[in-house]
């Protein structure tokens, strides 16, 4: 399956993801909105994209009371528009953060890789999100560490 | 011959089941269905109640899709005795069912206090489909509807209350609201942002009775005057439907919440007999300990496990973790796991202005449970909320973390990214597979 590869170390913090993202995903350009989200570190010094690995559970999916989430042809776990109710289970059950619920229109909605073809690919000018085949995959945990080992150790001290 | 599955109970953890059989064994056994009612989903009846979707949204099965499945039906019946020697069990109506291996899993029903006059005509509970019909009927704009109970059933309903026009007091027994969800000073946030969107809270009063003065109910109060009500609904807490197991011969907990006991594969002291969703006494995923979660995510983890057991699998449950949401008057408060433990190591941060709030609670280096709140439109900004869930679940240790923690509770997600919770759970699935998209009805025309 074709997944977003996340390669945190070419991320500059533009945030042209969260633009791209909120607007296919809710019709306008608001960050708050993105169901793809860059965390800074280090002070704002450096920064990483993060957003739903398609999981192989599916714990939104099988949480789901009403099966309002599906897999589609991308093989991402969708929201149904007209099957959600907005109950916000999915969002406790997902163990990853990268669920989201929609004030204005009272529903769940997550990354659904954009049916195949991601905007936020589109939108990164430097290729840290790439749409590509691979096994999804911890693709920050290791830059994390690494970038927050010296707040860690200035807090300790 | 092939095996012959009895599932007893048409709730989520025994439609999970039915669910999970077919996705293993795609046909290959016989299913039959005892439920006292047509499969619905309890976690949507609010929205119903809120008018937000139409009944036919609620039901999780329906005749076609039952049969699609290969299931045969006995809707509307109920289970009255259970004879393990003979594998078979017996229906109100007398009918006889025979079986190879069967689930229990006929879930709760809503329990009213022995207080005078709370059992008496015109006084609701929101539990069932047929309950939430009759308090559709009822609640009606300008209404004065009275709640007996600040607990999470009272809590999932009180939008639809306000969005119906009804003007709405919570009364509730203990000293505060959602004892059994958050802690006191959550419970304190929370109840100050209804007070402020006009929902009177009463708490620290007890109901002494409850009586009909001309159309109003009197709910007399020990201490303080009485309150008038149009509509009462008493959300005075569940019971488990097992009485009728009583003679099984089947173990089960004395006294508490009760259930039957299971092992790690759901399967009760007899064999060929599973126990899922309220009625279970499962394994909880922090303290190992035997427990009654009884919430849906428990229902549904239950139901798949035993349904792919019955199908022939060996899948041993890791245990279910406690967890709720609720959003009252656009304010999203949830908690996990081990929330309220007095042994835990706990951060607390509040952010008075913004209705914030965040507790986390250690043991040593893991979070073993957390709690959140604050406005719906900021707490959805973040990844946290369930980030905090995916750090509980994980048990990852975070003693690296701690200090930083401990100054900054609001400041999980570098501390998640950090540990490598992402990759630690990846390879997480309940079943040992790649779930499938769930096979629910897409419409149905009751």
């Amino acid at each position: 399956m074709r997944v977003l590869a996340l390669l945190p170390d070419r991320c500059t913090g533009c945030l042209r993801c969260e633009l791209a993202c909120s607007y296919v995903q809710t019709g306008s350009f608001q960050p708050a909105k993105s169901v793809i989200r860059v965390s800074p570190f280090e002070g704002y010094t450096s920064y990483a994209p993060y957003t739903c690995t398609q999981c192989a559970e599916g714990w939104c999916m099988t949480a789901c009371p009403v099966g309002a989430i599906r897999i589609n042809a991308a093989g991402a776990k969708d929201v149904l528009d007209d099957r959600c109710v907005g109950c916000k289970l999915c969002t406790i059950a997902c163990p990853y953060g990268t669920i989201f619920y929609d004030a204005d229109t009272h529903k769940a909605y997550k990354c659904n890789l954009c049916d195949g073809a991601p905007a936020c690919v589109e939108a990164c000018p430097t290729q840290a999100i790439v749409y590509r085949e691979a096994e999804t995959a911890d693709w920050l945990g290791d830059f994390a560490a690494e970038r927050t080992a010296r707040l860690l150790a200035q807090e300790v001290a | 011959m092939p095996t012959r599955h009895l599932i007893i109970g048409g709730g989520t953890a025994g439609l999970n089941a039915i669910r999970t059989i077919r996705e293993e064994d795609r046909g290959a056994s016989e299913i039959t269905l005892v439920s006292a009612e047509r499969p619905y989903s309890r976690m949507v009846l609010p929205y119903y109640l809120g008018q937000s979707i139409a009944e036919s949204h609620v039901f999780t099965a329906t005749p076609a899709s039952l049969a699609a499945w290969k299931v045969k039906t006995l809707i509307g019946r109920r289970a009255a005795a259970l004879d393990p020697e003979a594998n078979a069990l017996t229906l109100d109506d007398g009918t006889r069912v025979e079986y190879d291996d069967c689930l229990i899993a006929t879930g709760s029903r809503a329990a009213r206090p022995p207080i005078p006059g709370a059992d008496g005509p015109g006084l609701h509970s929101f539990w069932t489909l047929e309950e939430a019909r009759a308090v559709i009927a009822a609640v009606t704009p300008g209404r004065r509807v009275v709640m007996v109970g600040a607990g999470f059933i009272s809590f999932t309903i009180l939008n639809a209350i306000l969005s119906r026009g009804a003007r709405l007091t919570i009364v509730e027994v203990a000293p505060r609201i959602l004892p059994r969800m958050v802690d006191a000073g959550c419970a304190e946030l929370v109840a100050g942002w209804l007070t402020r969107h006009g929902v009177a809270i009463r708490t620290g009063v007890t109901v002494t009775r409850i009586e009909e003065r001309r159309g109003t109910r009197i709910l007399h109060v020990k201490k303080g005057e009485a309150l008038p009500a149009d509509v009462v609904i008493m959300a005075t807490g569940i019971r488990t439907n097992l009485e009728w197991l009583r003679d099984s011969g089947i173990d089960m907990a004395e006294g508490g919440q009760g259930g039957i006991l299971v092992d790690d594969h759901l399967r009760s002291s007899i064999r060929n007999v599973y126990a899922a969703g309220d009625v279970a006494r499962g394994r909880n995923l922090i303290t190992g300990a035997p427990e009654v979660h009884a919430i849906e995510p428990t229902a549904q983890e239950h139901g798949r496990v035993v349904g792919a057991n019955m199908a022939g699998r060996d899948v041993a449950y890791r245990g279910s973790l406690l967890m709720n949401i609720v959003e009252v008057c656009h304010l999203d408060i949830a908690s996990f796991g081990q929330w309220d433990d007095a042994a835990a190591e706990v951060y607390t941060a509040v952010r008075p202005d913004r209705s914030q709030y965040r507790k986390l609670l250690f043991h040593g280096g893991r979070l073993t449970g957390a709690m959140i709140c604050g406005p719906a439109k900021d707490i959805w900004t973040t990844n946290d909320v369930g980030i905090l869930k995916g750090l509980v679940q994980s048990g990852v240790d975070l003693s690296a973390w701690k200090s930083h923690l401990e100054r900054n509770p609001f400041d999980i997600k570098p501390a998640f990214m950090a540990t490598h919770n992402p990759g630690r759970l990846l390879p997480q699935t309940v079943l040992g597979r790649p779930s499938s998209s769930p096979d629910l009805p897409q419409s149905v025309n009751a």
